[in-house]
């Protein structure tokens, strides 16, 4: 019966998620950006931008630039996150790669840098007046959120563990939509709950901030406006 | 002054962030536009009944012609990294100031009416309908904004307030709620051809009156010709270059400069405006309008070359947006960058070796360089990012023995805005300037405690003339702001000038 | 919004400018400067007497330079000079000025 249900709402969740994200990407692929507003200075090719994009999402440049301390806190909440899934990646997937195996020991310990950086990001939250005056519940609750996913993982990996073959069986069925047993721990059970909520809500949230900083003018447009004319095509409409 | 007995001190430290001072800056607002500005601008005049289905329209509409305004809208983590980087925030104490918490005075009423979360659980996610209250909050506080873009630098996701301020000035436009600065200089630029309200005749008097000058001065036939067909450059400069100090002395710098260049130039009364305050308002098709002047110029007038004076938002829209809202310039001569900026010209010469200086003429003062904010962040100069950096310093060092930056924390991309950009150089907006103005100025002391700097120059009219205003609330000279053209023209060695002394000095030198 | 001259009133803006520029007289003028804290002198009266006459011929207020440079000819150099025109009219000779000639407010990056 649990197994049922949450198979259902994994189902739900994903469908929401990949769907949802895809929505909402192509609405910003299509609409268009009349002018050239890159913050400059700026590359003045294809290749500087995408370089501009790399530093960007894997560095968190301009964040850097601003306030080391949210710097810290973020880009470890962020790099954490993508070596955790990256760990994550062997219960999805029948035989592991070797790449996946290579991060399983720094991927579980990645969770205490997770939670260290967004426990940061949660005091300065209430700490700082000037953050403090910003937040929003949600802003408070994607924090709790995203601890409480990552405190009952690493219960699991640490404290309590849970029957992770059965998990990944689990997993694995739902792949080729089969439902199979999943056990009834509790630490599991709020686990999965949260993530599953966190799909639900990526879309329509501002975790959507993931793929938009790819689709901002201000970081990927290129500066070459004198030698290469750019034209929306509303704007062209204006010349007819 | 009469009240400039205020303390010279305003902040410890240029970047000093204050406590928060809520409601600091609430009610502030600029006059507001009559119906006659408006329609200039192709607005309604006043709030039209039923403004509230027209500013959600509106806002619909932007988001589907905007890209910047909806990932914008959406991509806001709420992480703080830009709280502290508004110089009207640093200047007030206003958290409506902080740049997240001004594109959130738009943002909570997007999220009430296009997202699911503020549609369902408002509260949530800090959603609020639109009201009336709402609006003038609007009204105030996106004029409390100088569209520098200092926050976009800082934020992860480059959110560029301006995007942000630009689209609610656009939306309270549509509903009929403008501001009288801005619109009714705009349409002072469709009737007369500039911000000013300076008619060719008028215009013709003034250039005859400097050249008069300029001969006194040099002893030389130093042109500043208007209407002449068949030029190579076209002069676009801001209406102010004809009017206010130290503006003008920048226009005679320009004049001496083209002079030596031996090169033909003229000013066009048409498009005697260099300044789009359509930017301002976030209108695409009034910024439009104003460019389409440029061009027509350059066509009646047959020029090869298009150069823009010192003027920051018009830089921005020149090198920016001036292809692309008037393009393509095919007619013109494409050796040259179109458009070109008179710094550009100005270096290319010296680099030649065309242009001779006798730097002592400039002796008498220490300067410090203020980047213009839209030139620094919205535009470029020269072949290399960072050029718009470089190429006002070089020529300001060829020019000029004392030089000193300030603080890199308030320069280049970091540059402060003067307090006085985006459609805030407006007297009824007075205390704002000065407040936000406060930054640059404690900057400025700073150096001027270091290195005894006396001077500051900028190259944007806008600058020039808030400078001025503003610097006597802070120990300074009204003077002590000038083009950088200005030391250009104090130091130029014109062939075959008069002022003969300034020659042999240079040749004894070297 | 309006000036009191004598028992008339005369329109003004926002700002104390005046809406119709025929209402102008050298009463009004004395009831602007009034409101402005700024008594009158032969120096201001020299100044708005400029402003009025270049602007009958060319409908737009001078450059700063332009006044300073006809005060000096007609006044001496130790009155035609910008820092004595910023003593005179504390909020600059373009606008405080233009306000008491009964001028239009010059606009613009100035």
């Amino acid at each position: 019966m649990l197994g049922v249900i949450y198979a259902i709402l994994f189902y739900i969740a994903t469908a929401i998620i990949v769907v949802g994200v895809a929505m909402r990407v192509r609405t910003y692929a299509r609409t268009p950006a009349p002018l050239k507003i890159p913050t400059t200075p700026a590359p003045t090719t294809g290749w500087g931008v995408f370089w501009r994009m790399v530093r960007e999402v894997l560095l968190f440049q301009s964040l850097y630039k601003s306030n080391k301390w949210i710097w810290l806190f973020g880009w470890m909440m962020h790099m954490s996150l993508w070596l955790i899934l990256a760990r994550h990646m062997r219960y999805f997937i029948f035989e592991s790669y070797w790449w996946i195996d290579a991060v399983q020991f720094v991927g579980t310990y990645a969770s205490f840098t997770f939670l260290f950086g967004l426990g940061g990001l949660l005091i300065r939250r209430f700490a700082v007046e000037r953050i403090r005056y910003i937040s929003s519940p949600s802003d408070v609750l994607m924090l709790l959120l995203l601890i409480g996913i990552g405190a009952s993982g690493s219960l699991m990996r640490f404290v309590t563990h849970t029957d992770i073959v059965s998990v990944k069986a689990f997993m694995l069925g739902l792949s080729r939509f089969h439902v199979g047993h999943l056990p009834s721990d509790p630490v599991l059970l709020v686990h999965l709950a949260l993530v599953i909520t966190l799909m639900i809500i990526f879309p329509i949230s501002k975790l959507m901030h993931a793929p938009g900083v790819f689709f901002s003018p201000s970081r990927n447009q290129i500066d070459n406006s004198r030698d290469k004319r750019h034209l929306a095509p509303w704007a062209a409409e204006l010349e007819k | 002054m009469p009240d400039g007995a205020e303390e010279f001190r305003k902040m410890q430290h240029a970047l000093d962030v204050p406590c928060l001072k809520p409601g600091a800056m609430e009610g502030v607002q600029p006059f507001k536009a009559k119906p006659e500005h408006q329609e200039k601008v192709g607005m309604p005049g006043e709030l039209i009944p039923d403004w509230k289905e027209k500013a959600l329209e509106k806002m619909a509409e932007l988001g589907e012609k905007n890209r910047a305004f909806k990932v914008y809208l959406d991509t806001c983590v709420k992480c703080g990294a830009c709280t502290d980087k508004c110089h009207y925030f640093l200047g007030t104490g206003d958290p409506k100031n902080m740049p997240v918490a001004r594109q959130d005075l738009l943002r909570s009423v997007y999220r009430r009416y296009f997202t699911f979360a503020g549609k369902y659980f408002p509260w949530l996610v800090g959603a609020r309908d639109l009201t009336e209250d709402v609006l003038e909050e609007w009204y105030s506080y996106y004029h409390q904004c100088s569209e520098c873009r200092r926050c976009s630098v800082f934020c992860p996701y480059g959110i560029d307030t301006a995007e942000i301020t630009m689209a609610a000035r656009e939306i309270l436009d549509t509903v009929g709620v403008g501001q009288k600065y801005s619109n009714e200089i705009i349409g002072k630029v469709k009737e007369v051809g500039n911000n000013l309200g300076l008619n060719p005749k008028a215009l013709r008097a003034t250039l005859e009156d400097l050249e008069e000058d300029l001969e006194e001065d040099t002893g030389l036939a130093v042109r500043l010709p208007l209407d002449e067909k068949g030029a190579d450059i076209l002069l676009i400069t801001p209406s102010a270059d004809f009017f206010a100090e130290p503006h003008i002395d920048g226009l005679l710098g320009y004049a001496k400069v083209f002079h030596e260049a031996g090169v033909s130039w003229t000013i066009s009364s048409y498009a005697s405006e260099a300044a789009n305050f359509g930017l301002f308002i976030g209108s695409y098709e009034n910024m439009r309008e104003i460019s389409l002047r440029i061009r027509k110029a350059a066509e009646d007038l047959g020029v090869k070359r298009i150069v823009f004076g010192e003027c920051g938002h018009a830089w921005r829209v020149a090198y920016s947006f001036l292809d692309t809202l008037a393009g393509p310039f095919d007619f013109l001569d494409q050796k040259y960058p179109i458009p070109q900026h008179i710094l550009e010209f100005t270096w290319d010469e010296i680099q030649k070796g065309t242009l001779k200086f006798d730097k002592s003429k400039n002796d008498d003062i220490r300067l410090t360089y203020h980047d213009s904010c839209n030139v620094a962040r919205a535009s470029r100069m020269g072949d290399m990012p960072g050029g718009q950096f470089e190429i006002p310093r070089n020529v300001i060092k060829a020019v000029c023995n004392n030089y000193f930056d300030m603080d890199p924390d308030t320069i280049k991309e970091s540059t402060l805005c003067c307090g006085g950009g985006g459609g805030l150089l407006t007297d009824d907006l007075m205390d704002l300037r000065i407040k936000g103005s406060s930054p640059r100025m404690t900057a400025l002391q700073d150096v001027t405690e270091e290195h005894g700097v006396t001077h500051m120059a900028a190259i944007c009219a806008i600058c020039k003339t808030q400078f001025s205003k503003v610097m006597p609330k802070f120990g300074y000279e009204m003077d002590s702001v000038v083009s950088v053209h200005q030391l250009v023209s104090n130091a130029i060695i014109l062939t075959g000038s008069n002022d003969g002394e300034s020659a042999e000095e240079e040749t004894s030198d070297e | 919004m309006a000036y009191d001259v004598n028992g008339t009133t005369v329109e003004h803006d926002e700002e104390g400018y005046i809406t119709t520029l025929s209402d102008w007289t050298k009463e009004l003028a004395g009831v602007i400067a009034t409101a402005e804290e700024i008594d009158m002198n032969e120096e201001h009266w020299a100044v708005v007497n400029f402003l009025r006459e270049y602007y009958e011929e060319y409908q737009i207020a001078p450059a700063v330079r332009v006044l300073i440079k006809s005060i000096k000819k007609s006044m001496g150099p130790e009155i035609g000079n910008n820092k004595y025109m910023y003593e005179l009219f504390p909020y600059g000779p373009a606008k405080q000025a233009c306000k008491i000639a009964g001028l239009p407010k010059p606009t613009g990056c100035v």
